[in-house]
């Protein structure tokens, strides 16, 4: 499959449309294994007893980490895997499985407040917008994409609006 | 990195810091966050791809961004917003210098104060740059110096919604 303009009518038709998932409980040792690839070294990703004596019910994840998941899901089988490895079912509603390369053209995150571990987290994801631009490489459909992130209590914790290339 | 008053006038330029990459990082970092992208393990594929070797995940580059401001603020201040834009790739094992620029300075209510920072990601190899970036970082009043505006800042990302 090629970018053409049925892959941007299927875009379209989504633009406007929650999708909502159930990420799951945020588990303490997720959070503390991105911080410590990422070489974070406040106590307050990695250790638990110091984030309770900072008033948190456990630790708290390093901002972006939600966002940095990739998927929340046990993973994909290996026959839904896209040739570079990545899995051919994304959460962005209207990404066709196969034929198209998806890359990242930036990210704006709102951070309202912390993830602590232990929370369950509900992402609503809402395509934005959607449009054809020409590249070096050929056609290109951009796509913005805003997920939020709430907390049982629909309490906002973070939202971000990606920007993501389809070719 | 602690930061003074005089650091957060409009204006001033930040001190920077050095993230050095590695592969068993990026490899952590793809095992941290479910990122099965051949290009961040797989050399080969990389190559054929058109880069020299394994890439640094764009949400790497965002957690560099994303440290150099909390590391700022501490546990007395926080990150409000973070936008970013990868511009260049990076392979495993470069370093990595964050940087950042104060361009505005508001005060809040409650003691409180945003400060508006453009931020900067070059890599070491050839200073280009790989992400820029905003950030609003919030902080203790007593912070900042007395040029503090009293009208909010715009938040990143809001026209978008």
């Amino acid at each position: 499959m090629a970018i053409d303009e049925s892959v941007l009518a299927g875009l379209r038709r989504e633009i406007g449309v929650e999708h909502c998932e159930e990420l799951g409980e945020i588990s303490a040792i997720l959070v503390k294994r991105f911080a410590t690839a990422v070489g974070e070294q406040s106590l307050l990703y990695t250790d638990t007893t110091y984030a309770q004596a900072c008033g948190y019910a456990d630790v708290i994840a390093p901002p972006t980490f939600v966002t940095a998941v990739i998927t929340w899901t046990p993973g994909a089988p290996y026959d839904r895997l896209r040739e570079d490895g990545t899995e051919a079912d994304t959460h962005l509603p209207g990404v066709p499985a196969q034929g198209v390369r998806i890359m990242g053209g930036g990210e704006q995150m709102t951070f309202h407040e912390p993830v602590v571990a232990g929370t369950t987290v509900t992402r609503r994801t809402v395509l934005l917008t959607a449009s054809e631009r020409a590249s070096r490489q050929g056609p290109m459909l951009v796509a913005r994409y805003r997920d939020t992130y709430t907390d049982p209590g629909g309490v906002s914790l973070l939202e971000s609006v990606r920007t993501v290339l389809l070719r | 990195m602690s930061i003074t008053p005089t650091d957060l006038q409009t204006g001033a330029a930040l001190a920077p810091t050095v993230y050095r990459t590695s592969k068993v990082q990026v490899f952590r970092f793809s095992a941290a966050t479910w990122n099965t992208h051949r290009i961040h393990y797989e050399k080969d594929y990389a190559v054929a791809e058109g880069y020299p070797d394994v890439l640094v995940q764009s949400h790497l580059h965002g957690a560099f961004l994303t440290q150099y401001c909390t590391d700022l603020v501490g546990e007395d201040g926080r990150l409000a917003a973070l936008s970013l834009r990868v511009r260049r790739f990076a392979v495993a094992g470069e370093e990595l210098t964050v940087a950042g620029l104060v361009t505005a300075v508001t005060a809040l209510g409650g003691a409180r104060a945003a400060v508006e920072l453009d931020l900067t990601e070059t890599r070491g190899s050839d200073g280009e740059t790989c992400v820029t970036g905003t950030a609003r970082i919030e902080v203790p009043l007593t912070w900042i110096a007395v040029e503090a505006t009293t009208t909010p800042p715009p938040t990143p990302g809001e026209s978008s919604r």
